[in-house]
């Protein structure tokens, strides 16, 4: 009988059963434990080892290119790629408790991740190119 | 809209203590995090392009007075979203500390501070 159809799809659920936003809920919990270690080492190297005031251009290309440059630039891809994850997610998650207007909610959800697609794309290019490189790519800067 | 005009005035007026304070400053760090993430991100774009347009902005987005004193904010932001983080894994996956989740607020608070205070003091030493 087809009247039985939504009960029989809800007496199917199980609770506990993996689903989407399940699995978004756990991607947001490791991303977090991992990023607790290398965000806030990232943080605190940066802004109390090597200090703000001498990241300079030199200085990130001497990471970049040194002996340690793949580690390093491997290091803060995974920055990039968890830490856009987490934080688009984490946008979403916002945009939904306050916006419920679905037009609304669409358009405010492309544009924080379409900005953040393009971000996503302009930060690999910085780190596979080496600080200088685009620009000697382009011919400029 | 009217959502957030009632959540703002909800997160004011409800008296949820830890817990709900917890809450209010994890999302608002996340945002704060995420907005510095999009100029930190564009800043490194910069750095690829060439050197003289990244020395502008090593000058004026990260080493001027004001951005020393945002600076403070964003290590807040990010230690305490780290911490508080760290607090939301612990009670999700071991449900029955959920009845300390007070305690822990404030301890994770202690922990931020023991960290914070020293590194704002480096970041603004500068400044005077």
């Amino acid at each position: 009988m087809t009247v039985t159809t939504g009960r029989a799809a809800r007496v199917k659920t199980r609770y506990g059963a993996p689903n989407h936003e399940g699995r978004i809920w756990l991607f947001m919990r490791l991303s977090g434990l991992v990023m607790f270690v290398t965000v806030v080492f990232h943080l605190l190297y940066m802004h109390m080892v090597v200090r703000v005031e001498n990241i300079t251009f030199e200085n990130i290309d001497a990471r970049w290119s040194g002996p340690a440059g793949l580690f390093w630039r491997l290091f803060d891809a995974s920055l990039l790629f968890i830490g856009m994850a987490h934080g688009m997610n984490g946008v979403r998650f916002s945009i939904n408790d306050y916006v419920h207007n679905r037009f609304l909610n669409l358009m405010l959800t492309g544009i924080v991740y379409g900005i953040g697609g393009l971000l996503i794309l302009a930060g690999s290019l910085a780190i596979i190119f080496g600080v200088g490189g685009l620009g000697r790519l382009i011919g400029m800067g | 809209m009217a959502a957030l005009v009632e959540s703002i005035y909800k997160g004011i007026t409800y008296r949820g203590a830890e817990g709900q304070w917890a809450w209010i400053l994890h999302r608002a760090s996340g945002l704060g995090i995420a907005l510095f993430l999009y100029m930190h991100i564009v800043s490194i774009f910069v750095a690829a392009i060439g050197p003289g347009p990244y020395a502008w902005v090593h000058a004026t987005l990260y080493t001027s007075p004001p951005a020393k004193v945002l600076e403070v904010f964003l290590l807040f932001g990010v230690l305490y979203h780290a911490a508080n983080g760290m607090r939301i894994i612990i009670i999700d996956f071991f449900p029955t500390l959920g009845k300390y989740q007070r305690t822990i607020v404030r301890i994770e608070l202690v922990l931020v501070a023991v960290v914070l205070v020293p590194a704002a003091i480096i970041t603004l030493h500068s400044l005077f």
